[in-house]
């Protein structure tokens, strides 16, 4: 059994990575222990309202780069550990067991070298596979300059892999982590994308990186913009073939000159998804939502904001519009617009019905008519007003004549 | 008129071709106050007429006794009126009617089922095993649903080669998988003893639990709204846990809980 404080040690080092996802995979159990489930499976909940489905671990903190906003970087005085394969297996299947976790995402510190590091990774999941026989989900992290040859050996085992490409431009990569270089990132992904491709072109037997590949960006610890972290994110959905595309907020987890000394807020990584989302599943193109040189909008969603620039293309009629204009429709999703869908075909729809049918209204009922009925506001400013309004709600305070002369009447100051 | 039955599919049926016909029907499993004037009947499952009555419903909607499963786990009181009145609908029309969500009956129909799909889904996460001497597997759960023995078909498929009984403490029964088959059977109490190692990986996965959480990020509704806290009391990484107090010894759970993370509000 693994000891509880060298586990401490591995977990913290891993937990800022975003990507806990188990979906995408439906490997079949072969007398053994587990299987995949292709929709994910999410098995607990931590206070700060992520959730738990992989068991996220790096095999080693002890790291020879010197990436400067990592809190496993060389030149960081943090406690070290390094697990040895045998004790991750036996934790993942002990765990997967009790129904703990959904399987393993292992990532490493570039221990000794980026060879030796992968080469350990390796050894763990072709262990954790053939002799543990452990069919559960497995992600692996791919390290930074090592061996092809041993990136495709892992990408046999593996359900999916990742190369986090970290921050959204070569420069600011060559600044932040001068080890590492866009090339050593895009390359084996390249690489992997196109052995995936032969492998399922050939209908070879076993499986190849089922649940393919995503990667990871900080936002807020460069310069880079919105517009063209999503430029990048739709040229690595559309020609690299990733699933995933995750963004970190920046948090200062380590002090140096050339990083930035708060914590990014929030919200700008929630709109990020949320683009991320209208390009992935709505149907949107990156040009629509926001300029290369600008962010996108914090008082509105990204959807909203396109909407209000394009309100001549608005309201439109439920029970006639296509399914790719109501998914336009700011407020109705993809369960809404395919219950919408469902129910027009036997009756003709009004907001009452919508409303039943728990189709979010507060922002849709401006953009759309319901059996030739409108109950929003024509106007794009009111709209605009109505909008914000509830998004500001909670933070908004009256301005007040008295607040300021209040103040220094308190503190004397005239 | 109200209708008693016993909470069975033939049951449901039978009662169904009996209150068809009568415009204030109303059909239920439970005790239910009369107002005054009202009158009731118990109608006992008849498998013949209930045969019959499915045969023909199928015959308008091939899923629908599908949805009649699912309709009749409910742990809502109102489920066996719900039922009805979705079955009366697609008997009216005398087609299939799911997509109708104009409809009040089908709405709170599908809504119900995907409560109970929603809690198969979420168990599936949430259910926690804990080993014992033989090295079978035990997990309580407590769900609001009957849905213990949907969970079968899920957790044989992972686990082939480990007998596992996941044990319904609400309803006293338990879903079991033996190895061979899979079945369920009426349990009130087990009585287990839990393997050398089991304190030990728990203790481990609390730790874990607690390291890769993030304390500056604290999000609580969020954590609550996914992982509700009814659940919480068989699942040992929350601190509301009793998994081992009924089961292991209590010292062993003492030291090895510090770390973990405890929100406020939540039930100690």
């Amino acid at each position: 059994m693994i000891a509880e404080e060298k586990l401490k040690i591995l977990t913290n080092s891993a937990k800022y990575d975003v990507s806990c996802s188990s979906s995408g995979s439906g490997r079949r159990n072969a007398g053994g222990i587990g299987n995949g489930m292709p929709d994910g499976c999410c098995h607990s909940f931590t206070p700060d309202g992520r959730c738990v489905s992989l068991l996220k671990l790096l095999m080693s903190n002890d790291c020879v780069f010197d990436c400067k906003y990592c809190m496993s970087r060389r030149s960081c005085d943090v406690p070290r550990a390094t697990a040895t394969p045998e004790e991750i297996c036996e934790l993942t299947v002990d765990f997967y067991k009790r129904n703990y976790i959904e399987g393993l995402f292992l990532s490493s510190a570039v221990h000794i070298s980026p060879d030796h590091t992968m080469e350990l990774l390796v050894r763990t999941v072709r262990l954790l596979r053939t002799k543990y026989r452990f069919f559960g989900y497995v992600h692996v992290k791919g390290i930074p300059k090592a061996d092809p040859l041993l990136v495709t050996e892992a990408a046999k085992y593996a359900d999916r892999m990742s190369y986090n490409l970290e921050l959204p431009s070569e420069k600011s990569l060559k600044l932040l982590a001068p080890q590492k270089s866009r090339e050593s990132l895009l390359l084996p992904m390249k690489q992997l994308q196109r052995e995936r491709a032969v492998f399922r072109a050939e209908k070879r037997k076993g499986s190849f990186l089922p649940a393919g590949q995503t990667t990871q960006m900080i936002v807020g610890a460069s310069p880079e913009r919105d517009g063209q972290i999503l430029r990048l994110t739709q040229s690595l959905y559309r020609a690299n073939g990733l699933r995933r595309v995750y963004y970190s907020s920046y948090s200062p987890v380590v002090e140096d000159s050339l990083l930035p000394a708060v914590q990014s807020p929030a919200l700008r990584e929630h709109r990020l998804y949320q683009a991320d989302w209208l390009l992935r599943f709505y149907g949107f193109d990156v040009e629509e939502l926001v300029p290369e040189d600008e962010n996108l909008p914090l008082d509105v969603d990204p959807k909203c904001a396109w909407a209000l620039r394009n309100l001549h293309l608005f309201p439109v009629e439920v029970n006639r519009a296509p399914l790719e204009m109501l998914l336009r429709v700011p407020g109705i999703g993809g369960r809404s617009a395919q219950k919408i869908i469902a129910a027009r075909r036997y009756t003709a729809l009004t907001f009452e019905h919508l409303k039943k049918m728990r189709v979010v209204l507060r922002r849709a009922r401006h953009f759309i008519t319901a059996s030739g009925k409108f109950y929003g506001e024509k106007n794009e400013l009111a709209v605009r007003g109505l909008l914000t309004a509830g998004e500001h709600a909670e933070r908004a305070q009256q301005l007040s004549l008295f607040d300021t002369a209040a103040l220094s009447a308190r503190t004397g100051e005239l | 008129m109200i209708y008693f039955f016993d909470g069975s599919k033939d049951a449901f049926l039978t009662a169904f071709l009996c209150a068809f016909r009568d415009e204030d029907a109303y059909l239920t499993t439970g005790s239910r106050q009369l107002s005054l004037g009202q009158q009731s009947v118990f109608v006992p499952a008849d498998r013949k007429r209930a045969r019959r009555c499915a045969q023909r419903l199928t015959s308008f909607d091939g899923r629908c006794m599908h949805d009649l499963d699912m309709l009749l786990r409910s742990g809502e009181a109102e489920r066996g009126q719900t039922a009805f009145c979705y079955f009366r609908l697609l008997a009216d029309r005398k087609r299939p009617v799911r997509g109708e969500f104009a409809e009040d009956a089908v709405r709170q129909a599908s809504e119900c089922i995907r409560r109970v799909g929603l809690e198969v889904h979420r168990l599936k996460g949430f259910v926690r095993f804990m080993e014992c001497e033989s090295g079978a597997l035990y997990a309580p759960i407590a769900p609001d649903h009957d849905v213990s023995d949907l969970l079968l078909p899920h957790f044989r498929a992972r686990l082939p080669n480990i007998p596992f009984v996941i044990h319904d403490v609400r309803r006293s029964k338990a879903a079991v998988w033996d190895g061979e088959h899979t079945f369920t059977a009426p349990l009130a109490r087990a009585e287990i003893a839990l393997s050398a190692d089991e304190a030990g990986w728990q203790t481990l996965w609390r730790q874990y639990y607690a390291s890769v959480n993030i304390p500056s990020r604290e999000r609580l509704k969020q954590m609550k709204g996914y992982m509700p806290v009814r659940y919480w009391k068989f699942m040992p990484e929350n601190p509301s846990a009793v998994v081992d107090a009924f089961t292991a010894p209590p010292a062993s759970r003492a030291g090895s809980q510090d770390g973990a993370p405890r929100p406020h509000g939540s039930a100690q």
